[in-house]
């Protein structure tokens, strides 16, 4: 078993976690969205990066 | 020239405001490291989903470096040109349904100037996005699997590069005439015809900008077929943008409602 060399992973969750984050804050700022705003906060919780994809690309208004 | 630039740095503030110049980039240095990583950890990710039989794992073999990378673009042509097309598709859709295409057209800026400031701020977005996507994939990659020629890296992405603008051109064409939505459905759906048929008939179709994927891959694993291969698809990729470019500033002047 390889030991998991957490310098090379823990990148790859920082930028999920900071993808799930300006998704937030972009949430928390937008006057309205596609549907309700908690579910998707949800959707960019628990999504992982096809929850912040389908957020930023569906769920925003321009 | 001037007015050209104001409205280039307006759609590079639209672009910041909307936290698009932010989360793609982002998106595109996460699919570029996913690949190397989940390549490398699959016996343990494989292990850990559960039931595997005996002597499976043995059998995984570690892809090449010049695989892993070719995949990581190839994630860029799938989702990375999704997310591309969608971010482009209001372009100058947005203008007209937001009401002020008429105010941009007012100002002292001829159509040619809208359409290449927009046109600019697309290509940054996408040089940024693609640029540092390929570089954090190539690091992974020779991290974690195996050395990787740099200018092989280079070229790969910049041929990548630019079949994924012919893609992003084709938007602003249909955005300049359409509804974003149809803009959007319509250019995705150019960019899978024109793979389609350089898959059916790949001689003939030499020349094709489609052809410019293959390439890239080619590229990476340094088994050029025949030496200038690119320089055709490379012609007629740049000449589908001049004309998508020339079209969308036409249709922009005329600003006539769609019916789609």
């Amino acid at each position: 078993m390889k030991t998991l060399d957490l310098s090379l992973l823990w990148p790859l969750f920082a930028l999920q976690g900071l993808l799930a984050v300006i998704g937030l804050v972009s949430l928390a700022r937008a006057r309205s969205v596609r549907g309700p705003k908690w579910m998707w906060v949800i959707i960019i919780l628990l999504g992982n990066l096809l929850g912040s994809l389908v957020y930023f690309t569906i769920g925003r208004k321009e | 020239m001037r007015s050209a630039w104001f409205f280039y740095r307006k759609e590079m503030l639209e672009m910041t405001r909307s936290y698009k110049l932010l989360w793609i980039p982002v998106v595109f240095i996460i699919l570029g490291i996913m690949q190397p990583i989940s390549a490398y950890y699959m016996p343990e990710i494989l292990k850990m989903s559960g039931d595997v039989p005996p002597g499976m794992l043995e059998l995984y073999k570690l892809p090449g470096a010049a695989e892993t990378m070719a995949k990581s673009l190839g994630q860029y042509g799938m989702v990375g040109l999704l997310v591309l097309a969608l971010s482009a598709m209001n372009s100058f859709a947005g203008e007209r349904e937001g009401g002020t295409a008429e105010l941009v057209l007012a100002r002292p800026l001829t159509p040619l100037a809208a359409a290449s400031a927009k046109w600019l701020a697309q290509l940054t977005l996408l040089a940024l996005s693609l640029g540092l996507g390929a570089a954090c994939a190539a690091y992974y990659t020779v991290r974690l699997i195996g050395g990787l020629s740099w200018s092989a890296v280079l070229e790969a992405s910049a041929l990548y590069g630019l079949w994924l603008l012919c893609v992003v051109s084709f938007t602003l064409l249909f955005s300049a005439c359409l509804r974003a939505p149809a803009a959007a459905f319509l250019s995705l759906a150019a960019a899978a015809g024109l793979a389609l048929l350089h898959t059916l008939l790949p001689r003939p179709l030499r020349w094709s900008p489609a052809a410019l994927p293959q390439l890239s891959v080619e590229a990476l694993m340094q088994q050029g077929a025949t030496a200038y291969a690119w320089v055709f698809p490379v012609l007629s990729g740049i000449a589908l943008i001049v004309l998508c470019f020339l079209g969308a500033s036409l249709l922009f002047g005329r600003n006539k409602l769609p019916r789609f």
